[in-house]
């Protein structure tokens, strides 16, 4: 298993206030209550099953709330619904907004949105955006904040390790764990970490000759 | 320019070149449309060269491209991180069935809060599994979803086909005006090939089975449209065809072309499914219009499966006749494509063997009540190749012969010295001098068998002349080139950049290349591999051009004609007395406040076309639990003058993974019950990932010809020789793709019974 699968552990998370703006007219819940009627038999509405769950199951929170999140090493306060991700709040919430990070499956099955919390790699598509608060979130603006290249990141280009380049960033962030925990990391160990990574061009032979080259150069740096 | 198109089943044009002219193979590949042509085309060798190879610094060499650093740092913009001042996010409601009409109440989605436009994309007709009904826009995507969530759609269903199986049984629904089951070749007589058959020595068969596969760009398709009222827009597209968003854009905002401005930065991958603006693109651009304000519309994962396009699959039944000598004398086949709603590209059967042999194919189209399929990376090209180098080597084990020698009987006499030289060094580098079984599979009862297979594959790849590049040089010495390209990742940017330094004796940063904007100058669209040797002798005469109106400035300072001079290293110097010069930025200084600036149209001598590669597979099958892995791929290809060394590489062995990934692992699943897309995701749709990368080597041969391009030609053969290599380690041939595991247990299971 990929450490990047496995999602954070939400010990602190706040309770969502709720209603923190006007209360609208007609609420979403509201809507969907009385949405079923619409619903008549033989008839395929979209909605129904959407309708039924939020009528009859579990209370659905409304309204958004106001989080901090400690993004690359910064306090950020961001308003936002409890339902979005991670990655939604970096790419439309974060001020200015922090692109780097790359919607592609948004459901845990492609690595283009690896973060790392508090230092180890999840997907930030499969994370909420409030469970991270108490937590340091580092992205892929946060590697190299003053425009420098780390070491794999510069082997990256050295060795071509990006094509398109889409999902360049989740690599480079699952990679980045791997060997801030074992420099002296071997092929296997590199192809471990981003197993739960694709990559559509094809790419995957050079961005193992990048990791490796990245994991010797930073052996004789020592470590880091 | 063109000249009786002709398909290029024929090897050779039509009739010589006339004097001053040469004939280049040219794919056109316009959206679903992937014939090859010959073109003649000018051969002035007149004008700018690309000179001796040994003496390039840049082209030609292994350069990093020049936005990496870029990509690696999250800094570079694709067209869905595009965030504008009041932008909204929208999205797209699928159709739940396959065929129809729906009836859809949008007011209660038009009354959630946050949602600000719920709009209709058809008029309720549906004929495709997936269409996109309705798009709603909102401040944030959830809020979209709740819309998507709140609209009321009711349909009528009506029965639907959406396998083949269930188009071309009798009274199946129809599907389109057109019929479900078309014959599209014109040739109806197999008489003559019929009768070569009967006399054959010996008849080879089979029916191959080709799935549907996805063109699963991990950015998915869309755009970001910035209209905010006024006459005045900028579509941000993730296109392969900066040139085919203005119009399309335009008629959707109510504006004219030249009000509408496309830009392509950076996009998330293509491989021939994004070219135009697309429904998707339709739908934001109404959006904009209507709330005039910038709207965000990139397909969601699942929608992108359902409605952006799709490799055609397809069954092909071949029979083959052979002498004593295994030369293959006549060749019967029926190939039939899947289109979905569209035609399907047409797989080239036969492929490249047996163009001796008396031929006839009855070409088939079906259609379902599904997505059309588009271009994908070589179309047709690595359907036609799975079946062809099946039907290569079982006509080899037929007839005893090794399995190279069976291609140098059958390759046509204008190609056989090129691949099988191919063929041999792709021997040589996976170990086939060692290998015990060249002329008939590996029967023994070990259990874990490793077998070897081949398979080639040829492409076009010739430019044509739609590109218009600038190159300018700033009084202070900065030189920018300029093309509204687009870079697919393939490294367009950093050869625009490397031809002019190389040209101007620069470094290769101190050239700006800015491209992926249509008030750039013109070029064509990204299929086919034609945007290299388009683009690249192009950008070659603007910085010709630049230099020789540069040399006319400096020449007065030196004493000397212009034609007395050369670049060297960041001067300009009298190429007779080299210490007589003038450094880059003294030479530049002579220039007004305006600079210089040159232009650059396509120049056919610095082009070329017509590629061929091989490739060779080493595969081990577990014979107790089916299990395939693939131990090593090896690749040899041509491709004139290589542009970059290092982005080309990237570029085959990434053509490599996708065949691999293709061969073991892709395929579109559709319920023929249900009408339900089962697999729109990337957990059950799967793709090659990090652990099913094989070692891979690949070689460039030395091909002193113009660029060519040949990115198609590298995801032609591989899943065919890894299917190959499957049959010769332990006798299953896996007629069907993806090849697995269980189809190897079912297929030794069957020949255990057989003895």
């Amino acid at each position: 298993m990929s450490d990047a699968a496995s999602p954070p552990e939400a010990k602190s998370s706040p309770e969502p206030r709720s209603g923190s703006q006007a209360k609208p007219a007609l609420t979403r819940r509201a809507f969907f209550k009385g949405a079923g009627v619409v619903a008549a038999g033989g008839v395929i509405g979209e909605a129904v099953s959407a309708a039924n769950a939020r009528a009859y199951g579990p209370a659905t929170l409304e309204g958004t709330v106001e989080v901090e999140l400690d993004i690359n090493g910064a306090k950020q306060k961001v308003t936002l619904e409890p339902r979005t991700t991670l990655l939604n709040a970096l790419r439309n919430h974060c001020n200015p907004p922090l692109t780097g990070t790359k919607l592609v499956c948004d459901r845990g099955s492609c690595g283009a949105c690896t973060v790392h919390l508090d230092g180890r790699p999840v997907y930030s598509c499969m994370t909420l955006a409030v469970d991270t608060v108490g937590h340091k979130v580092k992205t892929i603006e946060g590697l190299s904040p003053r425009g420098e290249l780390t070491v794999l990141q510069q082997k990256f280009c050295e060795h071509d390790g990006s094509q398109c380049g889409f999902c360049t960033p989740g690599f480079v962030m699952a990679i980045t764990a791997c060997l801030e925990r074992n420099p002296a990391a071997s092929l296997d160990e590199i192809q471990n970490a981003c197993s739960g990574n694709l990559c559509r061009c094809g790419t995957q032979p050079q961005i193992f000759e990048a990791a490796l080259a990245a994991g010797r150069a930073l052996q004789a740096k020592g470590g880091k | 320019m063109a000249l009786e198109p002709l398909r290029t089943q024929d090897e050779k044009p039509p009739r010589p070149a006339a004097p001053g002219k040469k004939w280049i193979r040219v794919t056109k590949a316009v959206n679903g449309i992937d014939t090859e042509v010959w073109e003649e085309v000018s051969d002035d060798t007149g004008g700018p060269q690309w000179g001796p190879r040994e003496q390039m610094r840049l082209v030609s060499r292994a350069v990093p491209r020049v936005d990496g650093p870029d990509k690696v740092t999250g800094r570079a913009m694709y067209s869905s991180d595009m965030r504008l001042p009041g932008m909204v996010f929208a999205r797209v409601l699928r159709s739940r069935v396959p065929c129809g009409t729906v009836q859809l109440e949008l007011e209660a989605a038009k009354a959630i809060p946050g949602v600000l436009a719920v709009i209709a994309l058809n008029n309720g007709n549906v004929d495709w599994l997936g269409r996109p009904i309705a798009a709603v826009a909102a401040t944030t995507p959830e809020i979209a979803e709740d819309g998507l969530r709140a609209i009321v759609a009711q349909y009528e269903e009506q029965p639907f086909a959406v396998t083949p199986e269930q188009a071309a049984a009798e009274n199946a629904p129809k599907v389109g005006s057109r019929g479900n089951v078309r014959t599209l070749s014109k040739n109806t007589d197999s008489s003559e090939v019929d009768d070569a058959l009967a006399k054959a020595a010996k008849r080879v068969q089979g029916t191959w089975k080709i799935p549907v596969q996805h063109h699963a760009c991990l950015e998915s398709h869309g755009v970001v449209v910035d209209y905010r009222g006024g006459d005045e827009a900028t579509v941000y597209a993730s296109t392969q065809g900066t040139f085919t968003i203005p119009g399309d854009a335009a008629g959707a905002l109510g504006l004219k072309p030249n009000q509408v401005t496309a830009v392509v930065e950076h996009m998330g991958g293509g491989f021939g499914s994004k070219f135009q603006l697309g429904i998707e693109g339709d739908a934001a651009c109404r959006l904009a219009k209507l709330l005039a304000r910038p709207v965000h519309l990139m397909l969601d994962r699942a929608t992108e499966f359902h409605a952006a396009g799709n490799r055609s699959g397809g069954e092909h039944t071949l029979e083959a006749g052979l002498d004593e000598k295994g030369q293959i004398v006549a060749i019967k086949g029926r190939v039939t494509r899947l289109g979905g709603v569209g035609q399907g590209s047409g797989h080239p059967i036969p492929y490249i063997y047996g163009r001796d042999a008396k031929v006839f194919v009855e070409d088939r189209c079906i259609h379902t009540h599904t997505d059309s399929s588009r271009a994908m990376r070589g179309p047709g090209h690595p359907q036609a190749s799975f079946s062809m180098e099946g039907l290569m080597d079982e006509c080899a084990y037929a007839s005893g012969l090794d399995l190279l020698e069976i291609r140098r009987i059958n390759l046509p006499d204008s190609r056989r010295e090129l691949y099988m030289r191919q063929l041999e060094r792709c021997a040589a580098l996976i170990g086939w001098d060692k290998h015990a079984f060249k002329n008939a599979p590996d029967l023994s009862k070990s259990e874990l068998k490793v077998g070897i297979g081949f398979a080639i594959a040829r492409w076009g790849g010739g430019g044509n002349g739609q590109c218009k590049v600038e190159v300018r040089v700033a009084q202070d010495g900065s030189v920018e080139v300029l093309s509204g390209t687009q870079d697919l990742g393939t490294g367009t940017r950093t050869y625009c950049a490397s031809i002019v330094a190389e040209e101007l004796g620069l470094e290769l940063n101190q050239v700006r290349p800015r491209i992926g904007r249509s008030t750039f100058g013109s070029a064509n669209a990204s299929g086919g591999s034609t945007t290299a040797p388009s683009l690249s002798p192009s950008v070659k005469h603007a910085a010709h051009n630049a230099r020789l109106a540069l040399f006319e400035k400096v020449a007065p300072l030196l004493g000397v004609k212009p034609d007395e001079l050369e670049v060297g290293l960041g001067e300009i110097h009298v190429a007779a007395k080299p210490s007589q010069k003038v450094a880059w930025k003294d030479a530049c200084a002579t220039l007004g406040p305006a600079g210089l600036s040159a232009q650059g149209e396509w120049q056919a001598h610095l082009a070329s076309s017509d590629v061929g590669g091989a490739q060779a597979a080493k595969v081990q099958v577990d014979t107790r639990t089916g299990e395939i892995k693939v131990l090593e791929m090896v690749a040899v290809q041509n491709c004139g003058l290589l542009l970059n060394r290092m982005s080309v590489k990237s570029q085959l062995q990434g053509g490599m993974v996708q065949a691999l990934s293709y061969g073991l692992f892709e395929e579109r699943v559709i319920d023929p019950d249900l009408g339900l897309f089962l697999n729109a995701n990337f957990e059950d749709y799967k793709i090659a990932g990090v652990r099913e990368i094989p070692r891979m080597t690949v070689e460039f041969e030395d091909d002193p010809r113009g660029v060519i391009g040949m990115a198609e030609a590298a995801v032609i053969p591989g899943h065919s020789a890894i299917a190959n290599a499957i049959r010769n380690a332990c006798g299953v041939r896996i007629f069907d793709m993806p090849l697995t595991a269980d189809k190897v247990l079912v297929g030794l299971e069957a020949l255990r019974k057989k003895g």
